[in-house]
């Protein structure tokens, strides 16, 4: 062993300068005890990795915060409990050389269907398989995949098909039975004498049908019975259906549209009535949720529904002469004029916006727009361009927003208020130590009396009283600073404990006695010569309890006690967790947040270690 | 000499327990919501209704100045009447304590004993063994454990044991009227599995560390020098020398653990819907249940009030130098 071992030594030796060992003497001249520190912590490799760490967490959360702005009240129901990809846009490389007939698009996916007949899905599955129940999005049935398909259309989170026999078939979310056309509709069209199916049509909950003799059938699941109900002077007259999320346009073999279902909304009630009364020949139609534009043979574009997103504004830009294809997604409205310039207006929070670049050189003739994914298609109908939601890194949550972004604000704000919370602590720590070191005994006696009772008080229970009872009426923002100051004022004993103990402790020392003796106030000695000596203890503490603090703000807020939804923070992102079904299905949700928790905890623990360790002369022997 | 010391603990401990009452005296009376509304039936006529109210109002003693109040509450509490609930139809708030508290008490029994049977043995192996695989490891867990939320710990095992492997029950207790006999004890016993664990590894954490440098002191010390030249056995010096002197650190976190479980139980219970009083104590407050959260505070409290004078006294007979200064 040891001829190896000198053996590597002089092979190590070639290759490695030695350092040159400084004169002892020389070395402690040279450093300070502030350097020594530091030397300590920089060749401690946890301390580094923990530095590290949280250095990055502390980036993601505020740098990354002012980079993706939140809108704390924002939802996206439709979105709600989308897994974390990236995905949705990235269509296969073959349909390059593919004719495209149609793309249709769900939360998370979206399907093409190719001149042959084809389907190609692509996109993450936001459906779950639920106990015997297999409900899962990208796995197109056999009989479908062999069928030669002539149509589709998607639902949020199921897609219908309509094969070259006339059969309507369907997979994915069937919940109100969406995929599957019902024997009573069967026979309504056996009675009206239509044999063959012309356009289907899908929304959230429910889908329809059109026939070849202009009647319209739909099933699913309306908020009330009178939204089945088709207008009496439309039934056999109807060529096209937009669909909204509880009402439909329905365009007329005569040029007019009629609106349906449910009644009250901008949608049903704010046709304009030049589009009804025949005056008006119009060419095509599109909804969103609760927004409606058509297109007239000359162009025109007549837009109306609910007042949100600016869905009603047409851009200033688009020439309404030129315009030539309109469509909806869930929340825009896009259209292509002449010149195959795209033109987008509505919702922008999921990227609609972010056009690829020289799509307006590509030719575009078509967009297809369905959900919050974008396809754009040129004149030989392959695509140019893909645009929209992009997808989730970090998943979405129940409500639909995004938990990357959350992270990073609820981070800033979990780290923010635990940051103040130390110094509300220390402060009082530092303020009640030194006063009951200094002046002793009865001041001593009664502040570490107060002391006890802040100790025999239970942690978490009196945090969880306060926190409520103070503030069950306080706004937001008032509730974040009493939390900041619950946690301050409950634990301070600890470190003001170490501080008195310190200070008698180092007050007794030869060179506070040498100060004296010469003469120095007994101010001076605390503040210059004591307090010094001390505030190793403080730095330690300080970061220790910063740790702590992040998981007792972690706790509050998962319980409904700290930082309360809608504003994010690492806690209260995973409230709900311990519900089964979030526990089996959606991991992301819990999974993710804890996950930054305990690294953020970590990296601080261990920068708290090594700091205790390079302050300690004694640690070297542990 | 032993009981002086300990009358004078308690003399010393009279004014942190007048401390704590004030203080939750003070948190029941900002408490929202009326008291006296919650205890009177929803469905009173009117005029009854008055009636009832100025005299519940009047028995209750609201109508007496503050530091009359605060008196009669403080007598109440000691002669056994804690109030009355408000969630549980007006029910003796001791009343309603018992069976959660029981259940508690069964959790942290389970508790301590597994956490001493494996903190103690880990920890003096790991500063004997100091620096070796054994201690870097347990070193690991223990910052790792100390890192992460409690109901993190919880939620963890719920998905492994629970859910993935289906082991065990998700949370819950087991039900009374359906099981009977060794049936029901084994369906207490896989309920009690995961919260022990969790319970037992958030302790685990703190523990090891502290007791593995309280025997690193300890054996650092000029006695073990002298033992080990007299030439005894490394178990003798180790368990009779080092282990007799690090009882003394020791005891009293031995001490403080078992009682801070009661406290740290509350995330925990909330977890797995464990119907103990650490749940109690968080519906209590949702549910503005001021006599129950006055309570239930009171009663944690004065457990770790306690806590501290068993502290003192197990550390009084442990260490004969310790007498009262």
């Amino acid at each position: 062993m040891k001829v190896i071992k000198s053996f590597f030594l002089m092979i190590k030796g070639l290759f490695v300068r030695e350092r040159i060992e400084e004169d002892m003497l020389k070395e402690e001249a040279l450093r300070t005890p502030m350097k020594t520190i530091l030397l300590k912590l920089i060749r401690n490799k946890t301390a580094v990795a923990g530095f590290l760490v949280f250095f990055l967490i502390f980036c993601f959360s505020f740098i990354g915060s002012v980079i993706f702005p939140l809108d704390v009240n924002y939802t996206e129901l439709t979105n709600m409990n989308i897994r974390p990809s990236q995905n949705f846009l990235r269509y296969p490389r073959e349909l390059n050389d593919k004719n495209i007939v149609k793309i249709v698009s769900g939360v998370s996916f979206s399907v093409a269907l190719t001149d042959d007949g084809n389907l190609h899905i692509w996109g993450t599955e936001c459906n779950v398989e639920l106990e015997g129940i297999t409900e899962l999005i990208m796995d197109i049935p056999e009989e479908i995949r062999n069928a030669n398909i002539v149509d589709i259309e998607a639902g949020m989170r199921f897609v219908i098909t309509l094969d070259d026999e006339g059969n309507f078939s369907g997979w994915g979310q069937t919940d109100q039975d969406q995929t599957i056309l019902p024997d009573n509709i069967k026979r309504f069209m056996a009675i009206n004498g239509c044999n063959e199916i012309v356009q289907i049509a899908a929304a959230t909950m429910w889908s329809a049908i059109v026939t070849d003799n202009g009647r319209m059938y739909l099933w699913g699941s309306f908020q009330a019975e009178s939204n089945y109900i088709v207008p009496a002077d439309a039934q056999g007259k109807i060529v096209q259906i937009a669909t909204g999320e509880v009402n439909m346009l329905l365009l007329l073999d005569d040029g007019t549209v009629r609106s349906m279902g449910m009644r009250g909304t901008e949608f049903y009630e704010l046709v304009p009535e030049e589009l009804m009364d025949g005056s008006v020949n119009v060419v095509e139609i599109a909804a969103t949720n609760r927004n409606v534009v058509v297109r007239d043979d000359e162009g025109r574009l007549y837009t109306w529904g609910s007042p949100v997103d600016n869905l009603n504004k047409i851009p200033e830009e688009l020439n309404l002469e030129t315009a030539k294809y309109i469509a909806a997604g869930l929340n825009n409205f896009i259209a292509v004029d002449d010149d195959g310039d795209v033109f987008v207006w509505g919702a922008a929070q999921l990227g609609q916006y972010n056009l690829p670049r020289n799509i307006n050189n590509a030719g575009v003739v078509k967009v297809f727009a369905d959900a919050f994914q974008f396809y754009a298609v040129d004149e030989e109908y392959n695509i140019v361009g893909a645009w929209g939601n992009k997808g989730y890194i970090f998943g979405s949550d129940q409500l639909g927003r995004d938990i990357f972004v959350r992270m990073m604000h609820g981070g800033r704000m979990s780290l923010t208020v635990c940051f103040i919370a130390v110094i509300i602590a220390t402060t009082i720590a530092i303020i009640i130590g030194l006063t009951s070191g200094f002046f002793g005994g009865w001041v001593d006696h009664t502040l570490m009396r107060v002391a006890d009772v802040f100790d025999a008080i239970p942690f978490l229970p009196i945090a969880v009283t306060l926190s409520f009872v103070i503030g069950h009426e306080m706004s937001q923002e008032q509730r974040l600073y009493l939390l900041m100051v619950i946690l301050g004022v409950l634990s301070w004993q600890g470190l003001a404990r170490l501080m008195r103990a310190q200070l008698l402790l180092e007050r007794e020392k030869d060179f506070v006695l040498a100060a004296r003796a010469l003469g120095i106030k007994q101010r001076s000695i605390m503040f210059r010569h004591i307090l010094p000596n001390v505030f190793n203890f403080v730095i330690v503490s300080v970061t220790l309890s910063y740790a702590s603090f992040l998981l007792i703000e972690a706790v509050l807020s998962y319980l409904g006690f700290g930082v309360r939804e809608p504003t994010p923070s690492w806690g209260n992102m995973l409230t709900g967790a311990e519900s089964s079904m979030v526990m089996r299905y959606y991991w992301w949700r819990w999974i993710i947040p804890g996950l930054f928790v305990i690294s953020a905890c970590l990296s601080i623990n261990m920068i708290g270690d090594a700091l205790r360790e390079a302050m300690d002369p004694k640690s070297e022997e542990r | 000499m032993l009981i002086r010391f300990i009358i004078k603990r308690i003399i010393i401990l009279i004014p942190v327990v007048i401390g704590i009452s004030i203080l939750l005296f003070i948190v029941s009376k900002i408490m929202p919501g009326d008291q006296v509304a919650m205890m009177l039936p929803p469905n009173l006529r009117p005029e009854i209704y008055d009636v009832t109210y100025d005299a519940m109002f009047r028995r209750l003693g609201l109508d007496r100045p503050l530091y009359e109040q605060y008196f009669r509450w403080l007598r109440e509490i000691f002669q056994g009447n804690w109030g009355f609930s408000s969630m549980f139809q007006g029910r003796p708030v001791l009343d309603v304590i018992a069976e959660p508290l029981r259940n508690t008490i069964i959790l942290n029994i389970f508790v301590n004993i597994f956490y001493l049977l494996i903190a103690l043995p880990v920890g003096i192996r790991m500063a004997v063994k100091r620096g070796s695989i054994f201690d870097n490891s347990w070193q690991v867990f223990s910052l790792a454990t100390f890192s992460m939320p409690s109901f993190f710990i919880g939620l963890s095992l719920i998905f492994i044991f629970g859910i993935n492997l289906g082991w065990l029950p998700l949370g819950g207790m087991p039900n009374a009227a359906m099981l009977e006999g060794l049936d029901y004890y084994i369906a207490w016993a896989r309920h009690l599995v995961l919260p022990v664990t969790t319970l037992v590894l958030i302790s685990l954490a703190g523990a090891i560390r502290y007791i593995r440098n309280a025997m690193i002191d300890a054996l650092s010390q000029d006695y073990i020098k002298t033992a080990r030249s007299k030439g005894l056995s490394e178990k003798v010096v180790i368990y009779s020398h080092a282990f007799r002197n690090a009882l003394i650190p020791i005891s009293t976190i031995v001490v403080g653990a078992v009682f801070a479980l009661f406290g740290g139980a509350v995330v925990t219970e909330s977890v797995f819907s464990y119907h103990g009083i650490g749940r109690l104590m968080v519906s209590a407050v949702t549910g503005r249940d001021r006599m129950l959260v006055v309570s239930l505070n009171m009663f944690y409290s004065m457990i770790n009030v306690t806590a501290v004078l068993v502290a003192d006294i197990v550390y009084g007979l442990i260490d004969p130098r310790i007498k009262l200064k």
